[in-house]
């Protein structure tokens, strides 16, 4: 009988706390009202129900957060995984980091962003210059979302479409054609020549330009196919790269060169396509891709060329030296306390020199330092056996 | 055409004297013994049977039956994996003296009529033999001439033919004369960029890696026919010719084309998903086709139609284990061949 009195009890305790508290009227004894309140307040702070994203007493996550932020946010919005998974995704997304561009309680704009979204996008992007002689129109009024989706795209630069129909859906094909009176055939190929953003030539021509651009197209446009060799008959310095074992010369619709450099203009004397993260994710997305998803990866890996050569080496993976030498070049001091590396120090599973990619992948591993396995043991017992 | 240097004999072939302080790597079992077959090959871990009956067996009589039906095989497909290939590693070719290792061995030519194999250690400069039981023979490095060799063949004249990157040129060794000669190749008056290279029936068949074209020449390095994927990106990024057939890879597009020798395109297939970054392929005596992934160190096998069988092979340093592969290829007693950059060495597997 006792027992089941219990069982009534527990019951009726269960049923009257089981559902949405109204968690507020004693949250906002403390947190301030104001900071929940905005055009657009996110649905369960308007029914203030606060315990649906935070624990009232701990948590594992900053904010008193029940679960991991993209986590959490998609156990509500639980069609937008499939959706955000497809072609080239934003980094926050990717990460699960929903709130680098929502507010989750409350904003001035639609779908909980801030109102001055430009504003938003280049806290991030902090390369792009704020002002420029020449803007294009859709920056200066702020409004990336004219060309850029904001989550993911099967297209480079999250764009909308490709560069060209973008361009095209404002630009009318007359007015172009009347603009490009030499272009042997209806213009195309617009960001080779064009920052989309702005510059400081008029027509938002990129400010620094290919000397044969400037002086004759027949320099380059002459009887030869446009292959690579075009380029590496002037540029020798590069042509003289390509006899190493490995190399990024390539057909690449015609001409490797082009699949990075511009052959008309840029915005610095590399005539770089893009950033060169952005263009090495172009082939290479699955390494990328591998990095993001590791656990433990090298911190701050922004910009590939830091650590590998752009047009061809003889080292693996195109390093810019031996696995010492590019590690060292930051990591002055590791080997002289970690475990021995260099030429003294053989790897006995494949006779070659010991280095520090024997035991760390900088592109990313689950084990702490990028491992290649747990440093307890596991590692270590990889080559000794008997350890 | 270039100048042609003779090379020191002494300096160039030097017997390995010191072979036997090497300890060379014998393989487990006779090569060419039959190796058993697939079909009757037992997963490592079998899966236990799910669905009916499956996980409801109580007591020893259900139990013997749910035993006897793991050791037959009969619970189902079991997911491929590295356990379960059929592929048993046999032996490894690689310069076991320490400090004198390869450095980053790109490819491996076989001399089925010598039953020798080449490795080319382009970070050394030269070209390791070794015997068909993976004992290291010589090491050649044409009086110290080769400059990044990275492929090679022998014709049926005796002489050697050698990509050296580090030259741009197709260089013939005659090993007679002691000659070396490197030569630059052209095809329709544009610079050639030698990648890869096979030789078959009397022809020297080159990559480009400017085009992505092969291009075959007579042994005179006269241009004949070039096989061109119109609709590729970027060209090929290794080829076999097999069966009178050139099996050419295209790596961005994750598929394989297929040439009649005579140039016309007779068969295209898609890899799909099961491979990231092909880098090398290989077609093996029974017609299935295998493909090197060099991003997820595996390869991943597909038979006669082009259907995906399973992938075997992984990432690391250990016997097996392969980190930076560059090339795959059938030796003549069916036993595939593994050139690993990374851990300097090939690596053979049976079945």
């Amino acid at each position: 009988m006792r027992a089941l009195v219990t069982l009534l009890l527990s019951s009726a305790a269960l049923l009257l706390f089981s559902g949405p508290v109204r968690a507020a009227v004693v949250c906002l004894d403390c947190h301030d009202r104001n900071q929940f309140t905005n055009r657009v307040v996110h649905e369960p702070v308007r029914e203030e129900q606060c315990t649906r994203c935070h624990n009232p007493h701990v948590a594992r996550h900053d904010g008193l957060l029940m679960v991991r932020e993209g986590r959490l946010c998609y156990s509500c919005h639980d069609q937008l995984p499939n959706r955000f998974n497809r072609g080239h995704v934003h980094g926050p997304v990717a990460d699960g980091q929903c709130t680098v561009c929502h507010d989750p309680h409350a904003a001035a704009g639609a779908s909980l962003v801030n109102e001055d979204l430009a504003r938003n996008c280049l806290v991030c992007h902090d390369k792009l210059p704020l002002e420029f002689k020449y803007a294009h129109a859709p920056f200066s009024n702020g409004a990336c979302i004219e060309c850029h989706l904001p989550h993911n795209s099967e297209q480079q630069g999250l764009l909308k479409a490709r560069a060209d129909e973008l361009c095209l859906s404002c630009h009318q094909p007359e007015s172009l054609r009347a603009g490009h009176q030499n272009f042997p055939a209806d213009p195309a190929g617009c960001l080779t020549c064009h920052n989309p953003h702005g510059s400081d030539r008029p027509g938002l021509v990129r400010n620094v330009l290919h000397p044969p651009f400037e002086k004759d197209c027949a320099t380059c446009h002459g009887l030869k196919k446009m292959q690579a060799a075009v380029c590496l008959d002037c540029h020798q310095g590069v042509s003289e790269e390509m006899m190493r074992i490995h190399s990024h010369l390539t057909r690449q619709d015609g001409n490797s060169c082009l699949n990075c450099h511009s052959p008309h203009a840029g915005d610095d004397e590399r005539l770089l396509r893009g950033p060169l993260q952005q263009l090495c994710v172009s082939c290479h997305m699955d390494v990328i891709e591998g990095y993001r998803l590791s656990t433990y990866k090298h911190p701050a890996m922004q910009n590939c060329g830091d650590c590998h050569e752009p047009h061809a080496s003889n080292t693996l993976s195109m390093l810019k030296g031996d696995g010492i030498e590019v590690c060292a070049r930051c990591h002055e001091s590791q080997g002289a306390f970690s475990h021995p590396i260099g030429e003294d120090v053989i790897d006995e599973r494949t006779g070659q020199a010991m280095t520090c990619v024997t035991c760390h992948n900088p592109m990313g591993t689950e084990f702490a330092f990028h491992l290649l396995d747990d440093r307890g043991k596991g590692l270590c017992i990889l080559c000794h056996k008997n350890y | 055409m270039q100048r042609t240097e003779k090379y020191a004999w002494d300096d160039a072939m030097l017997k390995q004297r010191t072979a036997r302080l090497n300890n060379v790597v014998r393989p487990r079992r006779p090569p060419g013994r039959a190796i058993r077959k697939r079909t009757g090959v037992l997963p490592a871990f079998p899966r236990p049977c799910s669905g009916k009956g499956g996980g409801r067996a109580h007591g020893a009589v259900p139990m013997v039956i749910l035993a006897a039906l793991l050791l037959l095989g009969i619970c189902g497909p079991t997911p491929a994996s590295a356990d379960d290939s059929p592929w048993k590693w046999t032996m490894v070719l690689k310069q076991n003296l320490l400090k004198d290792s390869m450095i980053m061995p790109t490819s491996l030519y076989i001399d089925e009529e010598r039953e020798q194999y080449y490795v080319v250690d382009s970070g050394r400069n030269r070209i390791l033999s070794f015997s068909r039981d993976g004992e290291l023979l010589t090491i050649f490095n044409a009086g110290r001439s080769l400059d990044t060799p990275f492929d090679m063949v022998r014709s049926q004249d005796g002489l050697i033919w050698i990509v050296e990157k580090g030259r741009n040129s197709l260089t013939s060794v005659n090993l007679k004369e002691k000659s070396v000669q490197p030569m630059t190749l052209r095809f329709e008056g544009a610079l050639l960029y030698p990648d890869r290279l096979e030789y078959h029936d009397g022809l020297l068949y080159v990559l480009d890696k400017m085009t992505g074209d092969v291009v075959a020449f007579d042994l005179d390095l006269t241009p004949g026919k070039r096989y061109a994927c119109s609709d590729c990106s970027e060209g090929f990024i290794d080829f076999r010719i097999h069966e009178g057939r050139l099996w050419a890879l295209d790596n961005p597009g994750g598929r394989i084309v297929v040439f009649a020798l005579d140039g016309a395109v007779v068969e295209r297939m898609d890899l799909g998903d099961p491979v990231t970054y092909p880098y090398s392929l290989a077609v093996g005596p029974a017609g299935y086709i295998y493909i090197l992934d060099r991003q997820k160190r595996n390869i991943a096998v597909y038979d006669k139609t082009g259907t995906y069988k399973y992938s075997f092979l992984r990432y690391g340093f250990a016997r097996g284990e392969m980190y930076y592969p560059t090339e795959i290829r059938f030796d003549p007693w069916g036993r595939l061949c593994v050139t690993d950059e990374g851990n300097a060495r090939v690596e053979v597997f049976s079945r």
